[in-house]
């Protein structure tokens, strides 16, 4: 890094130092407050449009069930699979490539994970419940899924097979291939520890780590705030205005420790209080359930490898031009069969956290889960042409797309109908986005 | 079983030497004829749709050729491998080999049509396999799945005669879901006009995926403030996915579940009592009914004389003579027909069922 | 001009490639001295491009040897080039459009801080040095290059190429999308890179560009070298003849002037 930039620096014919004279600061339009609070517009829009399903759905269900704390934290947890496995998803997408084949990979691996948990180790260990059970059969679960992405990217980065085709044969055989895990049967019930990873009672932490977690996402979020405008201090960038720093910070922290109050006032149900010994009509605070923990954990770690490191940087710019990356000199078949590793290995963990949800590995496990993991990306804002897709989106994505289903279940509408709806919202979804930027282009 | 083990050994290897799993399959070879097993005059010929699912090979096959031995019937057959077109060459192959009876287990109820009527034509009898087949010439034989929504219903509702209700249907798309809930609305409708049944949550499920019936179970149960009685779910799979969402609210046990299958898992979940009952229909018996009735048909029989058919109006508007068998609720009284039977051993059973507190499980 | 006793920065040697049996360089030979600006000329098809991305590591050829201060080396893929000093700019421009300035100069080659992460702040702060050097009145070091103008554009793709200690410079049209003032801007830059030692291989169209800037000039028509002559030793003229009837200015005659009027 020093000698490059001596040499940039040695070139200019001005000194080192500042160069640029420090720009007028950006006028105060909302606009600008947003793009300085780093949350682009459209980012924006989607949690309005969020905002808005989940109002118009607290109005419209018997009995004004939707916003409350227990329904929120019933969504949070069912929006955690498909969450985890939309943030890989974006990435392939950037890449200009399509992964059909996440649901029936979540289906081997996870019977996989039901059989090596179920029938192997309690022979090898001696014990159901044994503590290295779930350990060891989640790391299968993650090295099956790396190794079956991995072994996909490589016949489409290498051998050159459209992704589509790929992925869609795929599709067909890790399905097929899961059937002959088990042959069909259900296999059940999954390791105690395991079952953490799933939530209900047991897999949540409780009212003040979740606390914990509030407040070390506040300070995280402040520290950030911080180093960046030091970062940019050092080079004597433009500053943000203080006030605008700060009113990012309130809104941030306010915003994560609203959520966790708001969560933690669902209380374990009478029957599970009773059941721990404690006098009846206790309220203990059920806190974020594990599954969210590790969706909101995949998703700060893909946020920070797409924008931050050299990787994330690589698939955006095969995304962008293909071509302009090669020359660039970026190795675009390896970075290719990485991002479908990465995506095997967040179906490996979608697949855990599923299993352990419901307590059985089945054979029909991710179902046309592709179909949700590709609509959550795409409502999220990942576009086909390549190049474009947040992290943050396809998480929102998932959680609008599950909102919809979940509402809809409250009202008691039926499948079909909600297949209807949902398949409505994703192409509305993406024609506004089309326009939108269609007119931002113009 | 063993298979399982020894995937999960395979698969563990995987992360021991970082190397790719590989399928163990050997398969059993789609497509080709399978061999005979007993001479006679009567050859009867069994086209199976996909041979791949363990359940035929297991239990369906034995039973069928057992009947056929003892008829003194010939054995042959082919496997479609799940394709429809590929079934209708099939039937056309084994009546080449001289097929005198077809069972059909029909990959799609509706292709299979023009062979069907072909076979009938050449005067070859046809039994319609546990699926329908839509030709008032065939005799379809399968378990009365109507009777299966009525015997859930029944033993949820002798455990809970009153209260709140919720009932997780099957695929939406597939007319067998409707049978079901058609039966369970036969046993409860009269409580349900007398408000003592109360219908809380009703949904179809998507594939019947058991993740799809616990996440509707557990909107039911936020929408209902957990005041729920009994859960009508239609198949073992989706009661699978209610017991566990019964289980994060504390309710596991205290709410009447029923399923249908007699899945490892449900029977356990019998055992253990958090699921009510599970209705079982043992495919043996669907293989004798099949192979008798095929070796009587052979020998000229005509399709109303074969003992204990009725007539089922079907979908399709047919009159199709049937016979259909009643299947088995099993609930924790009597455990001891599926081990009996050996259709689950008692490891599978028992797994952690404190022991006593079920007679089978020592 | 040519220093004899040393070798040249670069020579491509006899080199051959072809697409599906038509040879779209068939055996061309030329060098390239530090501190020299080489023209490369020819109509469309006739294998300009294609004769310098086998240096620039974009595609390989077929035969032929490619010698870097007179040993010969291989180059297999952009990375090869680059790490020999090799640096281009393509005629496409060769940018991620979805990404803004700094992260195009800096594709493939990041700065990253002690962690491996992007130093977003160190790569800003180097494309507004190197901004303001090329194209002062370039702003814009946020929003994606999609959203900028041609000359910006093009300014972007010759940063990258002139940030990382280049030996060898290829240009391939370099001032094809730009106004009068960005072209003088980038002429300009060429003789300051040409006196700071460059090897800069040019690719024109605009014969008046080449005249102005290049101390040889090599000519390609269907794939051959016609001939490669010093500037001051020819008129247009007698370049445009080259390029367009194949004729080195010796043999060609008044008559064949007179009808490239």
């Amino acid at each position: 890094m020093t000698e490059t930039e001596v040499s940039a620096a040695g070139r200019a014919e001005e000194a080192p130092g500042p160069v640029e004279a420090p720009e007028a600061p950006e006028p105060a339009s909302w606009r600008a407050t947003l793009r300085s609070a780093e949350i682009d517009a459209r980012l924006a829009g989607m949690l309005i449009a969020l905002a808005i399903i989940w109002i118009v759905f607290h109005i419209i269900t018997p009995g004004n069930t939707f916003l409350t704390p227990r329904n929120l934290w019933n969504l949070s947890v069912q929006t955690s699979v498909v969450a985890i496995m939309a943030t890989g998803m974006v990435l392939i997408i950037v890449t200009r490539n399509i992964d059909l084949s996440v649901g029936a990979v979540m289906a081997v691996v996870g019977m996989t994970m039901g059989a090596i948990q179920h029938d192997f180790l309690p022979d090898v260990l001696n014990r159901f419940d044994h503590p290295a059970t779930w350990v060891i059969a989640l790391a299968v679960g993650l090295v099956l899924g790396a190794a079956i992405g991995a072994f996909q990217g490589a016949i489409v980065a290498f051998v050159g097979v459209p992704s589509f085709i790929v992925t869609l044969g795929g599709l067909l055989v890790w399905r097929g291939i899961a059937w002959r895990v088990a042959s069909g049967q259900t296999i059940a019930p999954m390791d105690s520890n395991f079952r953490l990873l799933g939530g209900g009672s047991e897999g949540s932490i409780g009212g003040t780590w979740s606390w914990v977690v509030g407040i070390a996402a506040c300070v995280g979020i402040v520290l950030l705030q911080l180093m960046k405008r030091r970062q940019r201090a050092r080079f004597g960038f433009a500053l943000r205005p203080v006030w605008a720093e700060i009113a990012v910070g309130v809104v941030g922290c306010g915003a994560v420790l609203a959520a966790i109050w708001f969560l933690n006032r669902y209380y374990l149900p009478a029957g599970i209080v009773e059941a721990r010994g404690l006098p009846p009509g206790t309220n203990v605070s059920q806190g974020l359930a594990i599954p969210v923990l590790v969706a909101l954990s995949v998703a700060v770690v893909m946020t920070f490898i797409a924008t931050r490191r050299r990787f994330g940087r690589y698939v955006y710019g095969i995304g962008g031009n293909p071509e302009a990356a090669e020359l660039a000199g970026i190795k675009t078949k390896r970075t290719i069969v990485k991002t479908f590793a990465l995506m095997g290995l967040l179906v490996g963990l979608a697949a855990a956290v599923q299993i352990a949800r419901l307590n059985a590995a089945v054979s029909s496990l991710g179902t046309t889960m592709e179909l949700s993991v590709i609509a959550a990306a795409v409502i999220g804002g990942t576009s086909f042409t390549g190049g474009i897709g947040t992290i943050a989106g396809a998480v929102l994505g998932a959680l609008v797309m599950q909102s919809l289903v979940s509402g809809m279940v409250l009202m008691g509408v039926e499948a079909p109908l909600q297949d209807v709806v949902v398949g409505i919202v994703l192409v509305l979804a993406v024609t506004l986005d089309t326009i939108v930027r269609r007119r931002a282009a113009a | 079983m063993a298979r399982r083990k020894l995937w999960a050994l395979l698969a563990l290897s995987v992360l021991v030497f970082a190397a790719c799993g590989d399928d163990d399959g050997d398969g059993d070879g789609g497509g080709g004829t399978t061999g005979t097993t007993a001479e006679g005059d009567i050859t009867v010929g069994v086209s199976w749709n996909n041979y791949n699912e363990e359940r035929w090979a297991l239990w369906d096959e034995p039973a069928i050729q057992a009947a056929l031995d003892a008829g003194g019937a010939e054995y042959i057959s082919t496997d479609a491998g799940s394709s429809a077109e590929q079934q209708l060459a099939d039937v056309e192959n084994l009546i080449s080999q001289g097929a005198d009876a077809l069972i059909i287990l029909a990959q799609d109820g509706e292709a299979i049509l023009p062979a069907v009527a072909s076979a009938l034509e050449q005067g070859i009898p046809v039994v319609a396999y546990d699926r329908l087949i839509e030709d008032p010439g065939a005799l379809y034989i399968t378990f009365d799945n109507v009777e299966v929504g009525r015997l859930q219903a029944a033993a949820v509702f002798e455990q809970v005669p009153s209260g709140n209700y919720v009932f997780i249907k099957g695929n939406s798309a597939d007319a067998n879901a409707d049978f079901v809930h058609s039966g369970q609305l036969e046993v409860l409708q009269e409580a349900i006009d007398a408000g003592d049944v109360v219908n809380v949550g009703e949904s179809y499920t998507d594939n019947w995926d058991p993740a799809v019936a616990q996440t509707n179970m557990e909107q039911f149960l936020t929408e209902n403030n957990n005041e729920v009685d009994a859960v009508v779910a239609s198949n073992d799979g989706m009661a699978g996915g209610v017991v566990a969402a019964l289980e994060a609210q504390g309710l596991a046990g205290q709410v009447a579940v029923s399923g249908q299958d007699g899945d490892q898992a449900a029977l356990n979940r019998v055992a253990l009592g958090t699921q009510t009952v599970s209705v079982w229909k043992d495919a043996r018996e669907l293989g004798t009914a099949a192979g008798e009735a095929a070796v009587l048909l052979a020998q000229g029989t005509p399709l109303e004389e074969i003992p204990e058919t009725l007539i089922f109006d079907s979908p399709g508007g047919n009159q199709m003579t049937s016979i259909l068998l009643t299947p088995i609720a099993v609930t924790q009284d009597n455990l001891d027909v599926v081990l009996d039977a050996g259709w689950i051993d008692e490891a599978a059973l028992c797994q952690g069922v404190e022991s006593g507190s079920v007679a089978v499980c020592p | 001009m040519t220093d004899v006793a040393k070798p040249p920065l670069v020579e491509l040697r006899d080199i051959r490639v072809a697409f599906g049996g038509v040879h779209a360089v068939d055996g061309v030979t030329v060098d390239l001295q530090p501190g020299e600006v080489v023209g490369l000329v020819g109509g469309n098809g006739a294998g300009k491009t294609t004769l310098i991305r086998t240096l620039s590591g974009a595609h390989r050829a077929d035969s032929g040897d490619i010698l870097i201060d007179g040993e010969s080396v291989t180059i297999n893929d952009p990375r090869d080039a680059k790490t020999l000093g090799i640096e281009t700019i393509y005629q496409t421009l060769a940018l991620a459009d979805n990404i803004d300035a700094p992260g195009n100069v800096f594709l493939g080659r990041e700065i990253t801080t002690r962690f491996g992460n992007l130093d977003y702040s160190a790569m800003e702060d180097a494309t507004r040095k190197l901004m303001n050097r090329l194209n002062p009145k370039f702003k814009n070091f946020v929003t994606p290059v999609q959203s900028l103008s041609g000359g910006q554009r093009q300014s972007v793709a010759i940063a990258r190429a002139v940030h990382f200690n280049a030996r060898i410079l290829i240009m391939d049209e370099p001032t094809a999308a730009l106004g009068p003032a960005e072209t003088n801007q980038v002429r300009g830059l060429i003789r300051q890179l040409k006196e700071e030692g460059l090897g800069i291989f040019l690719i024109s169209h605009d014969i008046h560009d080449v005249f102005d800037l290049s101390d040889r000039i090599s000519v390609m028509l269907q794939g051959r070298l016609v001939g490669t002559v010093n500037k001051d030793d020819v008129t247009t003229d007698e370049v445009l003849a080259m390029i367009i009837l194949g004729k080195l200015p010796g043999e060609v005659t008044q008559k064949d002037l007179a009808e490239l009027h």
